[in-house]
């Protein structure tokens, strides 16, 4: 019942994504247009940029809030969320290095060769056999490490112009939605959460502590790589597309452990629904708050929306 | 059957069990005392293979503890930690039936056997009477109990246990002990450490003393429990009379 009322709450803000945007285009206008009839142009903007941008914003959802479940749920710590392990900051730094030196067409490649090389540092300083604290030193270590070069960059940026890009491309956004990015990110995070998904029941287990779920057979070290491996490929392939949206793969898996439980085994999946109506559902707003002119950025959204909401539920969550 | 030659283990470069050797038989209690670092806890960790050994070797039901593979070896060695950890808002039949992740298949459905295992471990542990509710509504002898439930659904021929009953009540640390002593009742074998000596040597059937990395003397409890060891191992005297019995009233 619950679950039902999710995924129609997901779909429903897909489907809004479909009918809102610039152009004023009627429902029956929008969804003949899907099926390929009406004017020239509103299939065009239907079909070539509504649903990519609609479904390339589930997608990065949903990876998002399915790597924020699994952390939560590795770490034992409703705190933990992508951001912490540093993969959004490394993201962020290879994908400011190709703005820097004026590859803007290699920014999805160099921001996922940043999570890869930032998720194999991770790995190396942690160690084969040490505990989930160790992991969160050695990630919030690389993603200071990270932040800090791409500070460094933006120091030493060569005009206004290349600034402004890089701290635009920092805010996060799908304006730059488009089949071929969808072609990307959609098969990456689709590994990424199937991963996660696979390492769910290890991570039900975990519960119990390391020492019992590595006495009842679960292989801590196993269940670390597919962590990074899932949570790397989620993160750097929605950084690739969308740039960094932060606070979604904190929030949403918190939410979703209220209504759910906080069982990793459900709190994955649902988790990645949830996810990916919610980044649909809040770019619909910035499409609609803003007009021609500077627009609204979804990751400066997200956070304005998520930080209040998070504020909230930690505080009703205390005091019960 | 558990049997270890010559064991030596640690965390760091300075091993802290120090070449012990001992068999543990099915159907048997046996209570690991001694003070505190004295190896206790090293000794249950490296016998169910979450520390590796420096030397030495662990025999278990005639295979070699290292040749066997992690879920095998979930089959055969129940651990207890001292920790009592679990998810909070999971349900106390929930926690016992992470219990049978060893046997875990694909789609993690539980078998009737599974099954079976869990509702007689809860049942054992006089937990079948809440086995719906929180646990983290629970006390913390019920807690206790039903962590032992999980370790017990396990079904594994042998039971390490890191002092299950620290923290406990009278009531709880009798109640804990009596199933602990039906599980080697059953069959099983089962290593316990423990800090409360009159209870050693009221359920144990045998003792192994621990002093500074080395298992100093091995046998019954009267025999083990004797003023010189006492002195040399906890600096205690031997209390007059012997270690008294408590009871549960009926």
């Amino acid at each position: 019942m619950k679950l039902a009322f999710l995924i129609i709450a997901s779909l429903a803000a897909l489907l809004a994504s479909l009918f809102f945007g610039a152009a004023d285009l009627s429902i029956s206008q929008t969804l003949g247009a899907l099926a390929g009839q009406g004017r020239e142009i509103d299939v065009t903007i239907v079909r070539e940029l509504r649903l990519p941008r609609a479904l390339l914003g589930a997608v990065i959802g949903a990876g998002l809030g399915a790597s924020g479940a699994a952390l939560q749920g590795y770490t034992r710590n409703p705190l933990a969320a992508p951001g912490i392990l540093g993969f959004t900051s490394c993201a962020a730094l290879g994908a400011v290095l190709a703005l820097y030196f004026g590859f803007s067409q290699a920014v999805p490649f160099a921001a996922l060769l940043g999570t890869a090389l930032g998720a194999l540092l991770i790995l190396k300083i942690a160690g084969p056999r040490k505990g989930a604290s160790t992991l969160i030193l050695a990630g919030v270590g690389v993603g200071a490490l990270a932040t800090a070069l791409t500070g460094l960059i933006m120091n030493f940026a060569p005009n206004p112009w290349a600034l402004s890009e890089i701290v635009y491309w920092l805010m996060g956004s799908l304006k730059n939605a488009e089949l071929g990015g969808l072609l990307v990110c959609a098969p990456l995070t689709g590994l990424g959460i199937a991963l996660l998904i696979i390492i769910g029941p290890d991570l039900r287990t975990l519960s119990l502590g390391e020492e019992t779920a590595a006495s009842l057979g679960v292989s801590l070290g196993k269940v670390r790589a597919g962590l990074i491996a899932g949570t790397a490929l989620c993160v750097g392939s929605g950084v690739a597309i969308a740039g960094a949206i932060g606070f979604i793969g904190l929030f949403v898996p918190h939410i979703i452990r209220l209504i759910f439980g906080p069982d990793p085994l459900r709190l994955i999946p649902f988790s990645a629904i949830g996810g990916a109506g919610f980044l649909v559902f809040a770019d619909v707003i910035t499409r609609t708050l803003t007009g021609p002119g500077t627009q609204l950025y979804l990751g400066i959204l997200t956070s304005l929306i998520g930080v209040p909401f998070f504020l909230y539920l930690a505080v009703k969550e205390t005091r019960t | 059957m558990i049997s270890f030659e010559k064991l030596s283990s640690g965390y760091g470069p300075c091993d802290v069990l120090q070449s012990v050797s001992a068999i543990a038989n099915p159907g048997v209690l046996i209570a690991l005392i001694g003070p505190n670092g004295c190896g206790k806890s090293t000794l249950l960790k490296t016998l169910c293979g979450l520390i590796t050994a420096s030397s030495g070797e662990i025999d278990i039901g005639g295979k070699n503890l290292s040749d066997l593979p992690l879920k095998a070896r979930a089959k055969t060695l129940a651990y207890l930690a001292q920790s009592r950890e679990a998810l909070p808002s999971m349900t106390v039949e929930e926690v016992v039936q992470l219990g049978r992740a060893p046997y875990r298949g694909g789609l993690g459905k539980i078998s009737a056997e599974g099954k079976a295992a869990i509702s007689s471990a809860l049942a054992r542990t006089h937990s079948d009477v809440f086995k719906t509710r929180r646990f983290d509504s629970l006390s913390g002898g019920e807690q206790a109990r039903v962590l032992l439930a999980r370790a017990l659904a396990v079904e594994a021929p042998v039971m390490l246990a890191d002092e299950p009953i620290a923290a406990l009540d009278p009531y709880y640390q009798l109640s804990m002990m009596q199933i602990l002593k039906a599980e080697a009742l059953s069959g099983n074998t089962v290593i316990t450490a423990l800090h409360d000596l009159s209870l050693a040597a009221q359920f144990a059937d045998h003792i192994w003393m621990m002093h500074q990395g080395k298992i100093i003397a091995d046998g019954k409890p009267n025999d083990v429990l004797n003023a010189e060891n006492l002195k040399t191992v906890f600096g205690v005297k031997l209390p007059k009379g012997g270690f008294k019995a408590l009871e549960l009233s009926a």
